[in-house]
């Protein structure tokens, strides 16, 4: 019966997944997309429970590595026209700029500072960029957990960026299909800051597309929540759409 | 029939793919130290319309401005002329996939600092709005540009200088001594229908401190101006007119990216053409910006350092003095704050020193958003002028005000 047991513990231990491959397959299936376009919905809600919303529309270009988005405020109607554009790379800051259509200003902007909170809410910069699992360090240890009776993998990582604003990361995935459900947020103090519930998946055969994120701030008891709404995906954007020239437009 | 559907779809069509918007202010300004001569206030009605078309490739883009003056409205006051109607942008621009036409009225934003772009030139500003807010005048040009991967080659035909009016003596920011006119039709080497010629090339480098470059070549009227008089040999002057020159200028502005500090520069050498009171000059602007983050509920600070330097070249032409140039040899030390509230509200302060003529100038902006539609925003300005030297501040003597604007959006 030992002998047994022991077989059925090593049998499970060679096939069980470690951290690293669970977040490895959790990129692959939300990988694929090629490029997005949508319109976001972003709900900030304070303490006292009053909400502010604005819209944005949002082209994603999806790299090998390093995803291109340009993002345009819709609403509020004095912001309506200042954009966002960004490329993002693994091995070196961001480049990011912002068109200001009072001025018909571009600003070079720097994003050395992941942390810096992104327009008034409880995102920070680097919630909002691209997964990529070459971001992070992951603890060997992958939990089997059970969430509201479905099985998830709960598993930590540790940025590794000296500039980001977490010290780690426990992350809830459905082990089915290794969608993020939860992801928690430490702080520079070690303490939790923060943590997204992620729903509303959109399946589009083989790729997956997040449909809401809800940012809840522990510390300061505010709330941002994000929906996407009327997106498409492979709709031929090339690396060209996201030219600077394209701010100005 | 099909007459109909063309005379009512065809609009509705296009009606589709137009956006509206704007803004209609409310722009108060009290003034606690002004000459006695002047209004010791001012409310204007302000008002920014602009219409936008797209169809594919192709923008159709109209910007209108409006203002009205309070004291335009009363019979018995001495009117300060600062109401008009004034069309600043109306133009067509073409993409196609590597270049772009565009043609018509427009206005073109370059520079890199924070206080004052000295490169921002293409357009002339307008005195009857406020000195401290930048008002451009739109100018008729043709532009074609290229686009390479990180980059853009573009070359700007500008097809007229625009005469720059002014308010009138009673509005606290008319420069000109009392009992001397402004005569706003401008004066030029070639007619104002010269056209001048710009060329510019722009880009990012992909290093690992990336650099935003643009370099720009002029060849046709400068953006700096001096005045001419009626003055004769017996009589004093009435009478101002400025008067625009040809020059050959070369001018960069450029953004280098260390960390979380944005390194800039902007410079320009002016090499005058023929001209008997202006000499080639340089001007040249280097900054500092670095922003610290994570302050409580995710507010930033944004901590600005910039120098100026103004130099002319030839000996018994202007100086800076004669060509009223403020920000000679000038440090500007400033910080933004930014709350990071569902409001956007953010604070903006500095102060201005004049290191050669001892000017200061200091002054703290603050806005915010209410009921999602409304925008208040507070401003406070103090100039101390020169007391030895006959400045273009010395003219506005010392300046105090405080500012409300409200603002509706749209």
């Amino acid at each position: 019966m030992k002998i047994l047991t022991l077989l059925l513990f090593a049998m499970s231990s060679l096939f069980s997944l470690s951290n690293y491959e669970a977040a490895q397959k959790s990129e692959a299936v939300m990988s694929g997309f090629e490029d997005a376009v949508s319109k976001m919905q972003m709900t900030l809600i304070n303490a006292r429970g009053q909400q502010k919303s604005r819209t944005m529309k949002m082209q994603v270009l999806e790299g090998e590595d390093e995803d291109k988005s340009l993002m345009e405020f819709l609403t509020p109607a004095d912001v309506k026209g200042t954009k966002f554009l960004s490329y993002e790379h693994i091995d070196k800051d961001d480049d990011q700029w912002m068109y200001l259509p009072a001025l018909k200003r571009v600003k070079r902007i720097s994003s050395k500072n992941k942390s810096g909170a992104f327009m008034g809410s409880e995102f920070s910069y680097e919630d909002l960029s691209a997964f990529n699992v070459k971001k992070y360090t992951y603890a060997d240890k992958l939990e089997e957990v059970t969430v509201d009776g479905v099985a998830m993998y709960k598993g930590e990582s540790k940025p590794v960026s000296k500039y980001s604003g977490y010290t780690k990361l426990i992350t809830w995935m459905n082990a089915e299909n290794f969608l993020i459900f939860k992801v928690e947020y430490y702080d520079r103090k070690k303490k939790l800051l923060k943590t997204a519930y992620f729903e509303e998946y959109k399946n589009y055969g083989d790729v997956n597309r997040i449909g809401k994120i809800t940012m809840k701030n522990i510390q300061n008891d505010k709330t941002t929540i994000l929906v996407w709404s009327d997106e498409k995906i492979k709709t031929g954007l090339k690396a060209k759409d996201f030219h600077k020239r394209y701010l100005k437009r | 029939m099909r007459l109909f559907f063309t005379l009512v779809g065809l609009p509705l069509m296009l009606l589709a793919d137009l956006e509206v918007s704007g803004h209609l202010d409310l722009d108060s300004q009290i003034y606690l130290s002004v000459p006695k001569s002047k209004h010791n206030n001012s409310f204007t009605l302000k008002q920014t319309l602009e219409l936008n078309y797209t169809k594919d490739d192709l923008t159709v883009f109209s910007k209108l401005y409006a203002q009205e003056d309070y004291y335009d409205t009363l019979s018995q006051e001495e009117h300060n002329e600062r109401t008009f109607i004034r069309a600043d942008e109306l133009y067509l621009k073409y993409d196609f996939a590597d270049d772009s036409i565009k043609l018509g009225k427009s206005v073109e934003f370059w520079g890199a600092l924070e206080f004052r772009n000295i490169v921002n030139a293409f357009n002339p500003e307008d005195f009857r709005v406020d000195m401290f807010n930048t008002s451009k005048l739109g100018v008729w040009n043709l532009a074609y540009s290229y686009f390479t991967q990180s980059g853009e080659l573009s070359l700007i035909v500008k097809l007229n200088e625009p005469d720059q009016k002014m308010p009138t003596s009673p509005y606290v920011y008319y420069f000109l001594p009392e009992g001397i006119a402004y005569e706003e039709s401008l004066e030029s080497s070639q007619g104002t229908q010269r056209p001048s010629i710009y060329l510019k090339y722009s880009g990012t480098t992909e290093s690992e401190y990336p650099l935003d470059y643009a370099f720009i070549y002029e060849n046709g009227y400068d953006s700096q101006r001096y005045f001419t008089t009626n003055a004769t040999a017996i009589s004093a002057p009435t009478e101002f007119r400025q008067k625009a020159y040809l020059v050959n200028k070369f001018m960069t502005y450029n953004t280098l990216v260390v960390d979380a500090t944005l390194i800039k520069l902007e410079a320009m050498y002016v090499k005058v053409d023929g001209q008997e009171k202006v000499g080639d000059y340089s001007h040249i602007a280097f900054g500092l910006e670095h922003t610290l983050e994570n302050f409580d509920n995710g507010a930033a600070l944004g901590l600005i350092a910039e120098y100026y330097r103004y130099d002319t070249y030839e000996d018994d032409k202007y100086t800076d003095l004669e060509l009223f140039e403020t920000m000679q040899n000038d440090i500007f030390i400033g910080a933004r704050y930014t709350f990071n509230n569902s409001e956007d509200s953010s604070v903006v302060g500095g102060v201005v020193a004049d290191t050669e003529y001892g000017e200061q100038t200091y002054y703290l902006q603050y806005e915010s958003r209410f009921m999602e539609a409304f925008k208040v925003a507070f401003d406070y300005y103090y100039v101390q002028p020169s007391t030895s030297t006959l400045t273009a501040y010395s003219l506005l003597e010392t300046h105090q005000r405080v500012g409300l604007n409200i603002a509706w959006h749209f």
